[in-house]
């Protein structure tokens, strides 16, 4: 077992190793991101004006958290795109591997070791932020745990959406513009652009069921008030299902398009 | 059975492309073409053998690699290599299979190489013992011992292309692929190149074929040559027979004590003056050397004289335009 795992671990192992060499890029991803919470934070404290103080906090904490954790939602690992777009798929299809799980467990390395390089610091920063617009603390213990454990789904999530991404991209061999769609779709319907609870009450209910919801809203609202056990189970039920249904579809298209696939440039 | 063995293999895309003419309906309308990349090749290679492919460009050479690696998948025809055929068991195939592509890299860009091949090591599955020695013997005769610790981005073509043949090498395939191996290398890093390819065909008996337009790169390693021309494989067979059949002109170039008369000299001799030397062109089957030989000593006495054969490059032209590709 270890050793069938072995090539997915280290694949990981390397992946991870290699987003810590591209600091500038989660340097400048920090100011952005700091810059646009502060600048969120203090357009929701002036849009609220003192009128409901608990409602304005949780804004405030749910956009923090939103800017902390951006790099989750952000299908970033060009590697694949760019070895379809070149013809370097050649070498990767020449790997004695699952190409699904192997492309999963490094995009999976990126994306952990990219979110933490970014949410460390942003952390730091809330010591120094003036108090009205600091983020808050988790409700409980119980709720970060809750919280932590759908984050780290989440990503699990944006992966298998990035991965069926990739198995179009097979095909039409140039990833703008699926990629931008997706990014729109994903940036929207997880509360990037404006938070899901200032939806309107009908769409809410929808969108909350939708894979994109539980990257970031769910643990968000999770690490605002806590679940109950019941209605956190049904969460995490959603998260799963989801996982599930798109590494099915992602494997079965993976399967289909490498038979077919068209290497790029002689 | 041979240790691989293509029979009718053949491989047709569908490109796509824009109507040459008509107004505004080009925006969505276009043409498709058949494309037909490889044609009925047949062929075996057998275990231990170093095999040279060339051909003009598009003439199927990638192709026909990228189908015996499995990485495609042929419109006809069947392969079997050790006895798998590379498209349906593809996992298993690639396991015992090395490749350089020429104008890619497998290496990762921005890590040291030794990490790179550190992966190779576990997607490989290679002990960890073997791989070391195996390592210390590519670093050895590739001499990447100086940039072992650098990234991939920081060397040059030169040292690349030797990273990325080491990385090929690491799990001791018993069959390498190069495609291109020597594309873009400086005059050193070739002569290393083939010695390293020579020795590890000789000793580890590892199958390899290559493609190349270096006819040098042929010479130099292959004794078996298969040419390929608009996906059809035209030649397959000793590259010395090959040379022989298009190799029919010599240049004699003289130099003469003083003024020498030459015009004398039999029809069968093309005359050119070449400043102050004279180049005689001629074909030996038409008059042997020697005869050729007595008649520019019987034009006055000679100060220099040397005979080349024709160029392999100028033969290679020859021969594709002859077979009108």
């Amino acid at each position: 077992m270890r050793n069938k795992l072995r090539p997915y671990l280290t694949a990981f192992r390397v992946r991870a190793l290699l987003e810590t060499q591209y600091r500038g890029a989660a340097l400048g991803g920090l100011i952005t991101q700091a810059f646009f919470g502060l600048v969120y934070a203090y357009l929701y404290t002036a849009f609220f004006n003192g009128s409901d103080p608990a409602a304005q906090k949780a804004t405030v904490t749910y956009v923090w958290l939103q800017q902390m954790f951006f790099r989750a939602l952000f299908m970033s690992d060009g590697e694949m795109n760019n070895q379809i777009m070149t013809g370097s798929l050649a070498y990767v299809l020449c790997r004695p591997v699952d190409q699904h799980l192997y492309w999963i467990s490094r995009n999976l390395a990126a994306q952990f070791v990219g979110v933490a390089m970014r949410a460390a610091p942003m952390l730091l920063l809330q010591l120094v932020v003036p108090q009205e617009v600091r983020m808050a603390l988790p409700a409980s213990p119980l709720a970060f745990a809750q919280f932590a454990l759908s984050l780290l789904l989440g990503v699990f999530c944006v992966s298998q959406i990035h991965a069926i991404g990739l198995a179009f991209t097979m095909k039409t061999l140039d990833h703008r513009g699926l990629s931008s769609m997706l990014s729109l779709l994903l940036m929207t319907f997880s509360g990037n652009v404006v938070p899901l609870t200032l939806f309107p009450e009908g769409l809410q209910r929808l969108i909350r069921y939708q894979p994109f919801a539980q990257v970031l809203d769910a643990p968000i609202r999770m690490y605002q008030s806590g679940q109950p056990m019941d209605e956190w189970l049904l969460n995490l039920a959603v998260q799963l299902c989801w996982i599930a249904a798109l590494w099915a579809l992602g494997r079965w298209l993976w399967a289909r398009q490498l038979r077919h696939v068209t290497i790029q440039g002689g | 059975m041979r240790f691989l063995e293509a029979e009718g293999l053949s491989k047709t895309y569908i490109r796509r492309c824009k109507p040459k003419d008509g107004g505004i309906s080009r925006l969505w309308k276009r043409d498709t073409q058949v494309i037909t990349a490889l044609q009925d090749a047949s062929f075996s290679i057998n275990e231990g053998e170093l095999v040279g492919m060339i051909g003009p460009n598009g003439a199927g050479k990638s192709t026909t690699v990228k189908l015996l690696t499995g990485i495609l998948t042929p419109t006809g025809g069947t392969c079997h290599v050790d006895g798998r055929v590379p498209w349906l068991e593809r996992r298993e195939h690639v396991r015992h299979l090395g490749a350089v592509f020429g104008q890619r890299t497998q290496l990762w860009w921005d890590v040291p190489i030794h990490d790179s091949f550190l992966l190779l090591r576990d997607v490989y599955s290679v002990d960890k013992a073997a791989w070391q020695r195996r390592l210390d013997e590519l670093v050895d005769a590739l001499d990447l011992q100086e940039f072992l610790h650098t990234p991939l981005r920081q060397l040059s073509l030169g040292q690349r292309m030797r990273a990325e043949l080491c990385g090929s090498l690491l799990h001791a395939p018993k069959l390498l692929f190069l495609d291109e191996p020597t594309i873009g290398l400086d005059a050193v890093s070739k002569l290393k190149l083939r010695a390293f390819l020579k020795e590890e065909n000789k000793q580890r008996g590892t199958t390899i074929l290559l493609t190349t337009h270096d006819m040098e790169d042929m010479l130099a390693l292959c004794q078996r040559v298969m040419v390929l021309g608009r996906g059809k494989l035209l030649y397959d067979g000793q590259l010395e027979a090959l040379l022989r059949r298009y190799d029919t002109v010599h240049t004699l170039r003289c130099t003469f004590e003083g003024e020498a008369d030459l015009s004398g000299l039999p029809q069968a001799i093309r005359h050119e003056r070449d400043g102050g030397a004279h180049a005689l062109t001629f074909a030996p089957g038409e008059i042997p050397t020697s005869e050729v030989l007595a008649h520019v000593l019987a034009c006055g006495p000679l100060r220099e004289m040397t005979l080349k054969e024709q160029n392999i490059d100028h033969l290679i032209a020859r021969m594709y335009e002859e077979m009108q590709l």
